[in-house]
């Protein structure tokens, strides 16, 4: 018996009971969709995430004081500050892969003008600093070396800071007080958002030069403290900037071979993989979600299935009596189960990529249907349609013609 | 030396209910000539159906040896039987068995589709099949548009279309008025002069007047046996 004879056979039993037919095809149909569907919103989140760790600026490694495992209590150092803007001099100078630098320090302050005042954070730092966060002013100006190396009083002003200062009038050029020192706004920064845990918008800028002078005061140990070092490293060569940062810093600070360093280097990448494991949980539990309603739908197939096989027996009884083979009679039902899971497949993908889709423009978040979870969802009904597919097909072609006539 | 299409030696077909087993055929001999026609009667409940199924490779016996066509069916495996069923031997159930989301024509077909045959030689066959029951009219009906009488000519016509050397019939006229019947009764003479073997089972007398040998069972086996005439005879 040919394949086009038996492909007929299946289609007519389909077509022979469509609404038990439909019923199957929907179960497979909303496992299908809900599997691609939340895989993408899974997918948006990765996505998402990168994006936003990205947006901090590029091939960024974050130096800060202090040692990297809270375990290491033995190690004595005290609770003087490690780190020194000579550190991040030298960095700047002697790291080969390190392309710009930019220490900062930063302190609460309040601030005023005129009638208007706030409570903000004033960052000290240095001119890399726009272009290695990625961060630029959207009018007037920066501070450049030259204010570093006079310590000038002037300040970058973040759009929170300058909508509570200056909320009717331009701030560009004005004179404003940071607890009580004079600075002089020369430019008002971009609107960037709150980005882990601090809110970038409400934050002012001034040279950290200018800072150690006046605001910040020097420290007792260490003399101009800083509390993060900002590198770039040039592209390509994060792990050689991360390692050359550590071997100079190390040097500088006198520890030697079994000790702990007394700094942590973190890296972009290292951001970006925390973000990336977190959002793969978020994923992993979608996915596991999808993947329990995909095998819920299979055993609601494989019921339905079985029913269908109770249900005609007598046809099979019929069948067997006139002629047909043991593999006749299971490849009508297989088949009729593939071509089942097959058309549900392809009608759940599609509803899945629609269903994205809606949920990208509608709920404003970014779902990204990727070809690896149509695969994915496609081989899962596919091979759905076959598993629980055969098991009550082989029950069927196994029936004894005489007892499958017999029952009504 | 007579040419036996059938031949039945001690075949016993036991049903364990219960305690005791239940021998629906008891060492039960029959043979049965090529081209014969045949008529199985008998009470309720003494083994017709029983021994119908097993000559129709429908069931397997207990025990005892079963020719047809001089080859022993014990050692066929169930695709070999199922082959035996769509060529050889042409079946009529009381009860129509037809599916009823096909056609009469597509009914007719089934058979031939299990036997490879193409589509067009099956359309030809399946016409013809039916033009001879007298349905040339009622090819596209399903069975449910079809009255019993037309459901029973359209099994006759599915049970004849694979040209078997045997056509078995379990009480074709039972679930039909007695012109209706008629009319069923004289599609099996045509195909008795056709050649073809016929066994049917009736409680009817009058139906089994038309065959040329009466077989009487009781409790599984056979009482009588009478050939009231002779094998060619009209
Ligand atoms: N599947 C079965 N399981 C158990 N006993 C059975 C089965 N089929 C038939 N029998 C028993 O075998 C005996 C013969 O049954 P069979 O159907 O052959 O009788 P019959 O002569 O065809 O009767 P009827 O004229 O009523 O159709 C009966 O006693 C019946 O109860
Ligand atoms: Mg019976």
């Amino acid at each position: 018996m040919g394949f086009r004879e038996l492909i007929n056979i299946a289609w007519q039993g389909i077509l022979s009971n469509k609404l038990r037919s439909s019923l199957t095809v929907l179960g497979i149909v909303i496992g299908i969709a809900s599997v691609i569907t939340l895989m993408g919103i899974g997918e948006g989140a990765k996505k998402e995430a990168e994006k936003q760790v990205q947006s901090l600026g590029v091939n960024l490694i974050y130096v800060r004081p202090g040692a990297a495992s809270t375990a290491s209590i033995s190690q004595g150092q005290g609770t003087a500050p490690t780190l020194t803007y000579e550190d991040a001099k030298a960095i700047k100078d002697t790291c080969p892969s390190v392309d710009e630098v930019a220490a900062q320090y930063q302190s609460s302050f309040q601030v005023q003008h005129g009638e208007y005042n706030t409570s903000t954070t004033v960052l000290g730092t240095e001119p890399a600093y726009p272009e290695v966060r990625n961060f630029h002013p959207a009018r007037g100006r920066f501070f450049t070396a030259d204010d570093m190396k006079d310590a000038t009083r002037v300040c970058a002003i973040g759009d929170t800071v300058r909508e509570d200062l200056f909320p009717d009038e331009s701030a560009i050029g004005k004179q404003i007080l940071i607890r009580g020192e004079l600075f002089q706004v020369i430019g008002v920064m971009e609107k960037k958002g709150a980005n882990q845990m601090t809110d970038m918008d409400d934050q002012i800028f001034i040279p950290i030069t200018t800072g150690y002078s006046t605001l910040f005061g020097l420290n007792t140990v260490t003399g101009q403290a800083v509390k993060m070092v900002l590198a770039r490293a040039k592209d390509g060569q994060d792990l050689q900037a991360q390692f050359q940062i550590t071997n100079l810093l190390r040097l500088r600070h006198g520890i030697k071979s079994p000790d702990q360093d007394d700094f942590q280097i973190r890296t972009q990448m290292d951001i970006m993989q925390t973000a990336q494991s977190i959002t793969g949980v978020f994923s992993l539990l979608l996915g596991a979600t999808a993947g329990i309603s995909l095998v819920v739908g299979g055993i609601g197939i494989m019921n339905i299935m079985l029913v269908s096989v109770t249900e005609r027996t007598r046809e099979i009884g019929i069948r067997k009596a006139i002629g047909a083979k043991f593999g006749d009679i299971l490849w009508q039902f297989v088949l009729e189960a593939i071509i089942l899971s097959v058309t549900g497949g392809l009608l759940g993908i599609a509803l899945g990529m629609l269903g994205s889709d809606w949920i990208g423009r509608f709920a404003n978040w970014t779902c990204i249907v990727t070809p690896y979870s149509v695969i994915l969802a496609f081989a899962v009904s596919f091979g759905i349609g076959l598993f629980f597919g055969i098991y009550p097909a082989r029950k069927a072609a196994l029936l004894d013609p005489i007892v499958a006539l017999r029952t009504e | 030396m007579p040419n036996n299409v059938v031949e039945l030696h001690d075949i016993s077909r036991v049903y364990e209910m219960g305690e005791e087993p239940l021998y629906a055929l008891k060492q039960l001999t029959l043979s049965i000539e090529d081209g014969d026609y045949v008529a199985i009667m008998g009470t309720s409940g003494s083994g017709k159906s029983t021994l119908m199924n097993l000559i129709g490779c429908l069931d397997r016996p207990t025990e005892g040896r079963y020719l047809l066509n001089h080859k022993d069916v014990f050692h066929l495996s169930d695709d070999e039987l199922a082959a035996i069923r769509n060529t050889t031997i042409g079946f009529v159930f009381q009860q129509f068995n037809l599916l009823s989301s096909m056609t009469a024509i597509e009914n007719v077909m089934l058979p031939l589709v299990y036997a490879g045959v193409d589509k067009e030689q099956r359309t030809i066959r399946a016409q013809f099949a039916l033009q001879q029951v007298g349905l040339e009219q009622r090819m596209y009906h399903r069975p449910t548009q079809l009255s019993g009488g037309q459901q029973q000519r359209v099994s006759i016509a599915r049970a004849i279309v694979n040209k078997p050397r045997i056509l078995l019939a379990d009480e074709p006229t039972g679930a039909l008025d007695s012109h209706t019947a008629e009319e069923i009764m004289a599609l099996f003479d045509d195909l008795v002069e056709q050649g073809i073997t016929v066994i049917l089972v009736t409680h009817d007398g009058e139906v089994a007047n038309r065959a040329s040998r009466i077989v009487r069972m009781r409790d599984g086996q056979i009482t009588s046996d009478s050939r009231i005439r002779s094998k060619n005879e009209k």
